[in-house]
């Protein structure tokens, strides 16, 4: 998964509502078709980093299987993110194609 | 912000947090072997690294270190008690040598935005009051009208005079003396000070000259005079006999502008021609340099440019008034600056005591440096262990200095307790007077802050390489050699050094401290060339009783002639000048036939107008000619007395009596006084000139009484006498010579001897403790090889001399270098010390210094010597 896009992709599922860490990982995976994987390793310090910027806020539930989990909200701010980082995203992407298949 | 509030708020409910976080992430676990999918990598490095998302990671580290540092200094008490030790005695002499340099130089002014404030005037380049070792700027009103007015760099600007005037809080109370000032109206505005009580000056009464008698009370007065009576704004008193209406008291902690005189009073400057009974105009004439002028800095605005601009200011006058104007050059000074212009002697004083402080602070951080160097290799396994298992070395080197820090701060508390010793020392220096000056040595916040300053300083100084080293060490042989590792050559080169330039610097201490005290010792053992006993002061100012100068002069004829005559009174003499005291005078003289340099108008000359049994009462031989007389009257030719020293000057070689010397007119030479000490016991001789006092008239006298037996006994007679002259003449400042001599000429001395004596001990003490800790260590690094020694037929005489010879080349090497030093030290001290040559100095000190260091190598050797070879094979 490239660098920063992690961000990108939590705060993207999130846009349809609430959702607990794993399945925010399985999200990403069937969405990709099984090609993007967000690993704990590096999803759970993508969410610290979320609650600290104030992007997400946590709340703790009961998962489907009945176990207490913490559900992830996006917030005002974190809307207003996912358009900034989507906006980049489609720069940075023209720029690379622009590259490759100029 | 708010990403900060919740940062803040996580590390509040830190622990909260993580427990979450350890719940939710097993649940993923959980959650993933359901669906049968594998984890990888270490939950808790997971969780360290979801953690590391808040940003605190530095803080609980430092938590750490500092929490391990604890434990480690701890399970090494001994260590860490030297340690502590040596630094406190680093930091407690720098504590205290700032606490000095707070009270001489450095305090700033009690008013808002002290820095603001700038002191600005004119001073005599021809150097008139430098023989003195005077250098202030001054101003007279005129010069304070064109600056306040053409100035564009100032916010503001006040002038005020201080003089002392006689105050009584009631018409009928007995005036005392004060310390008053006589400040524009605008002093309070400008220096940004409030009123505790009542109110400050208005503009329109600082106007008309002698108008609006009103003054200002300081807090000490008030409380002294009025009790703290709130009342007291508006009632009447009486200062120099002229009713004032008090309208305000000034806050506690104000004692006005001057760094030395605190203020009893402030009196608008306009009432001064009514006050000080002058004949001369002193607010309209430009000769009259009387004030001191203080600006307030415009925000912004650079000192450089008020200098610029008080310089062409200064040229403009000149122009229009060559002759008054002529040599005095303007000038705009720092508080600080003017401090240090003020007083150079103390400044180089001081000067000393810092860099002796410095010395003693470096060799306080070499000794902990090299006790850290050779816990090194001990520490050299745990060091290794933790690059193992994964520590970088700046975590590492982190880690040493933080417990270095831990050692600093323990040794900033116990040396802000030294520093604190060596304040009730500086607190024996006093001058005594009823009219105290500023000088109070304290602990303050400024002297704390600066006592941590130097302890976090001295952290990198004797933590950082140490801490550099340690946490380099070299992982395989570390962990390979079991024990204590070798030590490198390099490493014990560098310790030597460190001990070698202790032993340097604490003889350089010693001789210092040993010239300073004999030189002192033989100046008190000449004595002063004046009469120290039986000798009885007492000063007047008639002029604070508001007295015309004939009636000065009755009253101290009356004086003298009735505390002649009363019983037990040897002789009786006036003097305008006590020997020792700060008050010199002094007057601008042209020598007959002199060639003066160019561009000078005189020379200034130290002076003391006395009447005609002066040198009897004081004790002065007059070594030619004759002294004073009765008939050396204001209708008689004018005469005077010079020194030895003053002839030697101007007259070498020829015979200086019926020579003259201008001084307003021509004064005829007719006596040579023998040359005393004047203002320090420790002074070079220097030029003096006697003049008749009904010659040269002043208000402000001190009579001195020799008496028979004991001089204090003669105090309540003479004060009888004076109330039969004048009830309402305060007297002040009684005391008698033997005391005033002793605080101002012995005590201060005693003070400056003890502190270096103690600095030059102290440094001695810390070099020996690092010498003996390198023999030690090196005699317990080398144990196998003097076992191996031992064991094949070296005898315990030759281990001793072995180890001993180590120890022979650090110290004679450390004291060759420590001689060079203190022979340059002492050069520059003869310049204000002048003592024998510094050789006895060195015969004194150097063999002790050589016994001390050989003790200290000889018990590890000795130790060495008695190493058990099977013992010593064994143990490895």
């Amino acid at each position: 998964m490239p660098q920063g896009s992690l961000a990108l992709l939590v705060l993207r599922v999130l846009e349809s509502g609430p959702l607990h860490g794993y399945a925010i990982a399985q999200r990403i995976r069937q969405l990709s078709g099984e090609v993007l994987e967000a690993e704990e390793g590096s999803l759970y310090p993508a969410l610290q980093r979320m609650l600290v910027e104030g992007w997400v806020t946590a709340a703790w539930g009961v998962s489907e299987t009945n176990r207490r989990v913490r559900f992830y909200t996006l917030t005002r701010a974190g809307q207003k993110q996912v358009k900034r980082e989507i906006e980049q995203y489609e720069q940075v992407n023209a720029a690379i194609r622009s590259i490759l298949y100029a | 912000m708010r990403k900060l509030l919740r940062r803040i708020s996580y590390l509040l409910h830190r622990r909260r947090i993580d427990r979450e976080l350890a719940e939710e992430m097993s649940a993923h676990r959980e959650m993933m072997a359901e669906d049968r999918r594998t984890a990888f990598g270490s939950a808790l490095r997971l969780r360290e690294d979801s953690h590391a998302a808040w940003g605190w990671v530095w803080l609980e580290r430092l938590w750490q270190d500092f929490n391990y540092g604890r434990r480690t200094i701890a399970r090494h008490p001994g260590f860490a008690l030297i340690a502590v030790l040596s630094l406190a005695v680093g930091i407690g002499a720098n504590c205290a040598v700032f606490s000095m340099a707070d009270t001489l130089l450095l305090r700033p002014l009690p008013v808002p935005h002290p820095s603001d404030v700038v002191t600005l005037g004119s001073r005599d380049v021809t150097g008139l009051g430098a023989a003195a070792g005077l250098n202030l700027l001054e101003a007279s009103y005129p010069d304070y009208k064109d600056i306040r007015d053409r100035n564009t760099s100032f916010a503001g600007v006040v002038a005020y005079g201080i003089t002392r005037l006689g105050f009584a809080a009631r018409p009928d109370a007995l005036p005392q003396l004060h310390t008053g000032s006589e400040v524009t109206g605008n002093f309070f505005d400008v220096m940004g000070v409030k009123p505790e009580l009542g109110r400050t000056f208005r503009p329109e009464e600082d106007q008309v000259p002698g108008r609006d008698a009103v003054v200002i009370l300081s807090h000490d007065l008030w409380e002294q005079e009025f009790g703290g009576d709130r009342s007291a704004v508006g009632r009447e008193v009486r200062i120099n006999g002229i009713p004032f209406t008090v309208i305000g008291v000034m806050p506690e902690g104000f004692t006005g502008v001057d760094h030395w005189v605190s203020s009893s009073f402030y009196v608008p400057m306009m009432m001064r021609p009514r006050l000080d009974g002058d004949s001369r105009d002193v607010l309209n004439s430009r000769d009259l340099r009387f004030f001191t002028l203080k600006g307030r800095l415009k925000p912004g605005v650079p000192i450089t440019r008020a200098r610029a601009e008080l310089a062409a200011l200064g040229k403009g006058l000149e122009q229009a008034y060559p002759a008054t104007y002529k040599n005095q050059s303007f000038d705009v000074r720092t508080e600080v600056d003017s401090q240090i212009k003020r007083a150079p002697p103390i400044t180089a004083f001081l000067g000393m005591l810092i860099v002796l402080a410095a010395a003693v602070l470096l060799v306080a951080c070499a000794n902990v440096a090299g006790l850290l160097t050779s816990r090194a290799p001990a520490r050299a396994r745990e060091m290794a262990l933790r690059v193992a298992i994964g520590a970088g070395r700046m975590r590492l080197t982190g880690q040493l200095l933080t417990e270095s820090l831990l050692l600093a701060l323990a040794g900033g508390v116990a040396g802000v307790g030294l520093g604190y010793l060596g304040v009730l020392l500086f607190r024996q220096i006093t001058y005594p007077s009823d009219l105290p000056l500023l000088l109070t040595f304290d602990l303050n916040q400024r002297a704390l802050l600066f006592s941590l300053g130097v302890a976090m300083l001295s952290v990198f100084l004797f933590g950082l390489i140490p801490a550099i080293r340690t946490s380099r060490t070299d992982l395989t042989t570390a962990l390979k050699a079991g024990g204590a590792a070798v030590p490198g050559r390099r490493r014990e080169w560098g310790r030597s050094v460190l001990v070698s330039g202790q032993v340097a610097v604490s003889l350089v201490l010693l001789t210092t401290s040993m010239f300073l005290y004999l030189g002192f010792r033989e100046s008190l053992a000449r004595g002063p060339g004046f009469r120290i006993d039986h000798l009885l002061l007492m000063s007047f100012d008639p002029s604070a009783s508001h007295y015309k100068a004939a009636q000065d002069h009755e009253f101290y004829k009356q004086l003298v002639e009735r505390s002649r005559s009363l019983p037990g009174v040897r002789s009786v003499a006036l003097a305008s000048f006590v020997p020792m005291s700060v008050e010199i005078d002094s007057f601008s003289i042209v020598p007959e036939g002199y060639r003066l340099p160019p561009g000078q108008d005189g020379v200034s000359v130290m002076a003391n107008r006395v009447n005609e049994s002066y040198f009897e009462t004081a004790g002065i031989p007059l070594v030619r000619g004759r002294g004073f007389l009765k008939t050396d009257t204001e209708n008689s030719p004018r005469v005077a007395v010079i020194n030895e020293t003053l002839a030697a000057h101007y007259w070498p070689g020829q015979d200086p009596i019926g020579k003259r010397f201008r001084l307003e007119g021509w004064v005829e030479i007719v006596g040579i006084a023998k040359t005393t000490k004047y203002l320090s016991t420790l002074e070079p001789p220097a030029d003096f000139l006697y003049v008749p006092y009904r010659q040269n008239p002043r208000g402000h006298m001190t009579l001195m009484v020799e008496s028979a037996g004991e001089p204090a006994a003669l105090t309540a007679p003479l004060r009888e006498v004076v109330r039969g002259l004048d009830a309402n003449l305060p007297i002040y400042d009684v005391r008698t010579m033997e005391e005033f001599y002793q605080a101002r000429a012995v005590q201060v001395y005693q003070v400056i001897l003890r502190a270096v004596a103690a600095m030059g001990l102290m440094g001695m003490a810390l070099a020996l403790a690092g010498l003996y800790g390198l023999m030690a260590y090196a005699v317990s690094a080398r144990t196998r090889e003097i076992g191996v020694r031992m064991a094949i037929g070296a005898n315990r005489g030759e281990v001793l001399r072995m180890v001993l010879r180590q120890g022979f080349v650090l110290a004679l090497s450390g004291m060759g270098v420590g001689l060079v030093l203190s022979a340059g030290v002492a050069r520059v001290l003869r310049s204000t010390f002048p003592g024998d040559s510094p050789l006895a100095a060195y015969l004194l000190v150097t063999p002790a210094v050589l016994a001390v260091t050989m003790l200290a190598a000889y018990l590890p050797a000795r130790r060495a010597s008695h190493v058990d070879p099977m013992t010593a094979l064994r143990d490895e």
